[in-house]
């Protein structure tokens, strides 16, 4: 994928490339706000990095400025700030995701190519497919081979979420956000819990896992 | 005038001294005019009325009658008055005044008087037939003495006044200074770091009293801030200083280590450790700005019913992992006013709360009521509760009991739980569920939506 990163930190910006170079995306950085706000609009990116204090032109206001171009690349907002209604400006400015510093390389990793995957995804899709599994979004079933796996409302959203971005890793806190709504850590094993029930209903019959669990990276779905 | 530049005290006797002046100077001038125009008047009408009298004389006797009492008055004339008739040929036939003839009518003449030199007279002159004039007139220096007294009297008057008006301004001013100077030696202690200075207050109440009442109100509450805020750090340096000492010895323990899959362990155990410290201050961050209210103006309606239900299914199976049981009960329909992810998250703290400090096999209720005072959320358990005396010291930050020492955590769960429930101007308390402990958050009706 072609990154933009609009970040002024020498530090972060170091940071970031290697967590990303890693993985053979290509990033270009902007240091400044006039900077980064020309080359958004110059070339075609698939997902932009945004640090919401940036000199000479804010993040919020640049980004205000982009949608307002009809420049709609996803943008992930990076920001020190971490309060309830910083997170909502950004969300309102047209930001499609939002990650507060410090965080850490995985976070970062699975939230750009989740922005990536949804933008190259383009439509709607109403069913997905990864390996023996397949879900229907619209009659809510899920397909193990063929055979149909009952699943509670809760269960069926998490398998969604991970099938969306099948074969890449989805963070706990990514998992927190999309599924139960919680933009805050409840320091409880809520995730554990409903994963363990989702992978014994996938799994019966002594099936071989489909979910991987990395620590610190999160969980993904198995393509093959 | 540069005597009211930088002090309010003088600027304000300085403007009431000048507006005290002005009104006694203003009254001194209408009393002038007033008293002048009246004894002028009176002047005039006592010439009139020895006209009419001698017009009288005329009519009755003719030119000789006049005449004849014109020399009558040459014996005994009315004070201040002189008269005097011309003939045809303005020459003086009778009476005493040495004034020439005038046309008829009103005039203020000057005329050399014998004994005092230059003085003023008011005449009237009167045409009679055949030519003949009768002159009246009345000498002004009892007009003129009466002005100068008058004058005299209000100069004085008005030069006492303004001097007292001065010396008054100069005292208020001193005063006014002198009040708002104990205030301001206060806040200049205070600056140079005497906290515990206090302006004074005096017995009379007044609105000196009353701004340094509000002040010391004021610095009492600052104080306790202050106060706070440094325990609160205090308490946060000691409870960073056990994960980041755990840090650093895992890391001294890597240096140490050859074995690939030993490190490999205990940088997993740093990150886990370095994640610690970050959610601590998340967690404090988190509950500084609940505290701070300016969330309240993203409140909107929130389906208590729904969330509680929604929430419940989730920490059930949590509760059932644990080998603890959580019985949800929720009544249909229950809004407030609020925050969802906030009461999210005091019912998760809440309900993790009990998980953590029951023994297994406990049961634990999640209920959702709304009775004639509002919308009521309680969590009970039925595991060892807490005594009666601690139930308002663990809602402060990083309070723990000793019996939960142990236990994961910072102490910080529960003063989530009281901020978010202030946020909503809803009231938290501990309580004694007979056996266990029994937390409730009561929503007042104001707040339901």
């Amino acid at each position: 994928m072609r990154i933009l990163l609009a970040e002024d930190d020498v530090d972060t910006i170091e940071f970031i490339e290697t967590c990303l170079v890693d993985l053979d995306h290509v990033v270009s950085s902007a240091g400044c706000g006039e900077q980064a706000l020309l080359l958004a609009c110059s070339s075609p990116w698939d997902v932009i990095i945004l640090d919401r204090m940036l000199p000479e032109l804010d993040g919020l206001t640049l980004l205000r400025t982009l949608r307002g171009r009809g420049v709609m690349t996803p943008v992930l907002m990076l920001t020190a700030l971490g309060r309830i209604e910083d997170r909502v400006d950004g969300l309102d400015a047209g930001a499609d995701d939002y990650l507060v510093k410090p965080f850490a390389p995985a976070e970062l990793v699975s939230r750009v190519q989740a922005l990536g995957r949804r933008y190259a995804q383009g439509g709607i899709a109403t069913k997905l497919r990864a390996g023996p599994l397949e879900i229907d979004l619209i009659a809510r079933e899920v397909r193990r081979g063929g055979r149909v796996v009952t699943l509670q409302p809760r269960e069926f959203r998490l398998l969604e979420v991970l099938m969306r971005q099948a074969g890449e890793y989805v963070t706990r806190t990514m998992l927190l956000e999309q599924v139960w709504d919680f933009h805050f850590d409840p320091q409880t094993k809520i995730v554990e819990t409903h994963m363990s029930r989702l992978r014994a209903k996938l799994n019966e019959g002594g099936l071989p896992d489909l979910i991987e669990t990395a620590r610190g990276a999160g969980y993904r779905v198995r393509t093959t | 005038m540069n005597l009211g530049r930088g002090s309010a005290a003088n600027r304000i006797a300085l403007w009431g001294w000048l507006a005290y002046a002005a009104a006694t100077l203003l009254l001194g001038v209408g009393v002038y005019v007033a008293t002048h125009l009246a004894f002028s008047r009176q002047i005039d009408a006592r010439i009139e009325q020895a006209t009419n009298a001698l017009l009288v004389e005329y009519h009755d006797d003719g030119i000789r009658g006049v005449q004849s009492a014109l020399d009558q008055q040459g014996v005994n004339r009315p004070i201040g008055l002189g008269t005097a008739l011309f003939d045809v040929n303005r020459i003086r036939i009778a009476g005493n005044l040495a004034i020439p003839s005038a046309p008829a009518g009103w005039h203020t003449i000057g005329f050399d008087d014998p004994g005092e030199g230059r003085e003023q007279a008011r005449v009237q002159v009167t045409e009679l037939p055949g030519g003949y004039r009768l002159v009246v007139a009345a000498d002004l220096e009892s007009l003129e003495a009466m002005d100068h007294t008058i004058l005299a009297m209000f100069g004085s008057a008005v030069l006492a006044l303004l001097l007292l008006g001065l010396g008054g301004a100069l005292l208020l001013a001193r005063y006014l200074r002198k009040r708002l100077e104990s205030i301001e030696a206060t806040a200049s202690a205070i600056i140079g770091g005497d906290l515990e200075q206090r302006a004074d207050v005096g017995a009379a109440g007044d609105e000196f009293d009353r701004v340094a009442q509000s002040l010391n109100a004021m610095l009492d509450r600052i104080a306790s801030l202050i106060a706070n805020l440094r325990q609160v750090s205090a308490d946060l340096a000691h409870d960073l200083r056990t994960p980041l000492s755990h840090l650093r010895n895992h890391l001294e323990r890597m240096r140490g280590s050859q074995a690939q899959a030993a490190t490999s362990a205990s940088i997993d155990e740093a990150v886990a450790q370095a994640d610690n410290v970050l959610a601590l201050f998340n967690a404090i961050l988190r509950i500084s700005e609940v505290e701070e209210g300016s969330l309240r103006r993203a409140f909107t309606a929130v389906d208590l019913s729904a969330l509680v239900s929604e929430l419940g299914e989730t920490l059930e199976l949590l509760a059932e992992d644990e080998q603890r049981i959580l019985h949800v009960a929720v009544g249909s329909g229950i809004r407030v006013h609020g925050d969802r992810e906030l009461i999210a998250q005091a019912l998760t703290n809440l309900v993790e709360n009990a998980l953590r400090h029951t023994p297994p096999g406990s049961v634990i209720g999640l209920q959702v009521r709304c009775d004639d005072r509002g919308a009521l959320v309680t969590v009970s358990d039925n595991g060892p509760g807490i005594p009666e005396a601690d139930r308002e010291r663990v809602q402060q930050r990083f309070v723990r009991l000793q019996s939960a020492r142990f236990a994961p955590g910072h102490g910080l769960g529960l003063s989530l739980v009281r901020a978010v429930a202030q946020a909503h101007g809803a009231t938290f308390a501990l309580g004694d569920a007979r056996p266990g402990l029994r937390a409730e958050i009561r929503f007042s009706r104001r707040t339901a939506a």
